[in-house]
């Protein structure tokens, strides 16, 4: 199952700075997630009391919670992937002696690596897509869609080098235990 | 290729990739990549972050962050031992009473909570040291809070019944409601069961019963009833049709962190944090698995895995309870080794279809789906709450918490096999509330 590993429990000391900037770099996306999250529960209580207090009507507040939360989501990505959150069943690695293990622990992470790159790759276009084409919503908002789908790369992308920092710390590891092996 | 083929070809690579380590989400995002890129050509890879994105654009989505935030504030403060002292000190005379008021208090936290393993590191480490030290056995010590935990996923408000509305588009109100009988049957089989086992094996040897006045027992009560008046009022806006489940869950998130803040002064923003960061990190790993599966149920879509299993299932001469029984034992079996929001998000655009099919209501199943979830939460290799037990109890060994846990395994079998003869346990709360579904 899912191991809560502290970030730099395995790699204080001597990190080079990759691998540190990486770690500040989850850390804030983290911060960012959490601050998108807080930000869709004051919008949504807005919401309510505009609509069941003040009898107002709302235009833009479902599509933005609805936005923010996407956003929250993408966001956090490198940040639950540093604190090893990603929920995964490591059956296989717990069969396998040490060698076998860590050279799954590597294969398992490059090819987290290649989905991400392609998902960041492909995510990029779509969002050029929406900006070169002016798309906009068919609400009254209409809000233009290239910023919604901004933490589309923006997520993907910091997922993508928390990867490859864990590919970089697995390999110069000495040593893979089971709860290591956590991708 | 034909689809049913593809459809065992895709099931075996599902099952090598979530094995191997990888994150449940990003095994999904890996195997539908391949299969879409090695059957359907690469253009349609260009279409995954859109598709991924469409999966998350949803208002009913809010209700996850906003619940597990609910669940996180109150999991951060004294008010699972708050529970647990109140509950102990009103159940104090009862026979049996320590294990009575841990189950019951399992079973109360998991209604506030939502979530399985905060139940049993809550309730547990006030719970088990005090069995033991009354002369419980260490099976039903550990055991009792164990199964007492996995009700956080059954209990309303349940994350893993908003999974399943989201996933199925069904009712989440309804399936609240469907959880809420169900969750009471387990709680009384359970203590059935703690009962009869304390007393066959002599338990409470050493039973130091204090009995407490009335004075004591009031006492307790300002310090427990905030949380409880607010799973009520949400519980209440949803069904007196005041909000939606996600508006209301924002109240509702708001509040405790509120409460949190001000009763159980978590004033320090070291301990905001904590909560914020916790409730980020669970709801991502959720968010990011749905928008995974969405992924992946196109790729199934898009090869017609989907609809040709359907349709094998529809030609096969089978009687209904059959494959009902089928369907549980596949459920156990993915229990066993995944979460139950990967095995819902998975199965259920898969089962649903040959479900309503056989004539089975959507809403119970469920609850049958949840029951068999909540089995695997308590048995290996995965068992999440056995090693949150484990860690919480760690001079117990893993064996006994086990062997302790196996009659709640037989608990929970007997409240589906219930379920399946009276389904009206899990479907009458929701249309006399409701009304019947269209």
């Amino acid at each position: 199952m899912a191991s809560f590993v502290a970030p730099s429990a395995d790699r204080a000391g001597d990190s080079p700075p990759f691998v540190l900037a990486v770690e500040k770099m989850s850390t804030v996306a983290g911060w960012i997630s959490a601050l998108l999250i807080v930000s869709a529960v004051t919008i949504t209580c807005q919401m309510i009391f505009v609509r069941f207090v003040l009898n107002g009507s709302t235009v833009w507040q479902t599509e933005a919670i609805v936005y923010l939360v996407i956003a929250s989501t993408l966001f956090g990505l490198p940040f639950v992937q540093m604190l090893r959150g990603h929920v995964n069943v490591d059956l296989i690695p717990m069969w396998l002696p040490e060698k076998g293990r860590r050279r799954l622990l590597l294969l398992t992470l490059a090819l987290s690596c290649l989905i991400v790159a392609l998902m960041f790759i492909f995510g990029l276009e779509f969002w050029h897509q929406a900006y070169a084409g002016g798309w906009r919503s068919d609400t009254v908002w209409g809000v233009r869609l290239w910023i919604p789908y901004l933490p589309l790369p923006f997520g993907f992308g910091l997922l993508l080098l928390q990867l490859l920092s864990d590919l970089y710390a697995a390999a110069h590891r000495a040593t893979v235990s089971p709860e290591q092996e956590a991708v | 290729m034909d689809p049913l083929l593809l459809g065992g070809l895709i099931a075996l690579a599902t099952i090598l990739v979530l094995f191997s380590g990888l994150s449940v989400a990003l095994g999904l995002l890996l195997v539908s990549a391949a299969f879409l890129l090695a059957f359907d050509g690469p253009r349609s890879l260009e279409l995954m972050p859109e598709v991924f994105f469409g999966k998350l654009d949803s208002f009913a989505l809010l209700s996850i962050p906003m619940f597990i935030i609910m669940g996180a504030s109150i999991a951060s403060t004294r008010a699972g031992a708050d529970l647990y002292e109140a509950l102990e000190r009103w159940l104090t005379r009862v026979p049996g009473g320590l294990v009575i008021s841990n189950i019951g208090a399992c079973g109360l936290f998991a209604a506030m909570s939502g979530s399985s393993p905060a139940t049993c590191a809550a309730i547990g480490k006030m719970g088990i040291p005090e069995m033991l030290k009354r002369g419980y056995p260490e099976g039903i010590a550990t055991g009792s809070i164990a199964a007492g935990g996995t009700l956080g996923i059954l209990i309303p408000p349940s994350v893993t019944m908003i999974v399943y509305g989201i996933a199925t588009e069904t009712s989440i109100g309804r399936l609240f409601l469907a959880g809420v009988f169900p969750g009471l049957l387990l709680v009384g089989l359970f203590m059935a069961w703690s009962l009869f086992a304390t007393w066959r094996q002599g338990g409470r040897r050493k039973e130091l019963v204090r009995y407490y006045s009335w004075k004591e027992k009031f006492q307790i009560m300002p310090r427990v009833l905030p949380f409880v008046m607010i799973i009520f009022g949400v519980l209440y806006a949803m069904y007196g049709g005041i909000a939606t489940p996600s508006e209301t869950a924002a109240v509702g998130a708001l509040l405790c962190l509120f409460i949190a803040v001000v009763i159980y002064k978590l004033w320090n923003p070291q301990d905001l944090w904590a909560i914020l960061r916790d409730s980020t990190r669970e709801s991502v790993m959720i968010l990011f698995i749905i928008a995974a599966a969405g992924v992946f149920s196109y790729m199934l879509s898009s090869l017609f895995v989907t609809q040709s299993i359907a349709e094998w299932i529809g030609t096969l001469d089978v009687n209904r309870w059959v494959l009902m029984a089928a369907v549980n034992l596949f459920l156990l079996i993915a229990g066993f080794f995944l979460p139950p929001v990967a095995v819902i998000l998975m199965a259920a655009p898969i089962l649903l279809p040959i479900i309503e099919t056989a004539g089975f209501d959507p809403i119970w199943f469920a609850v049958v789906l949840t029951i068999n979830m909540e089995i695997g939460l308590i048995s290996p290799p995965v068992g999440l709450n056995l090693y949150v037990i484990n860690g919480i109890a760690p001079d117990i060994s893993l064996k006994t918490i086990l062997a302790g846990s196996i009659p709640f395994v037989a608990c929970m079998v007997i409240a589906i096999l219930l379920l399946c003869l009276f389904p009206e346990i899990a479907i009458w709360l929701p249309e006399t509330v409701m009304g019947k579904a269209l």
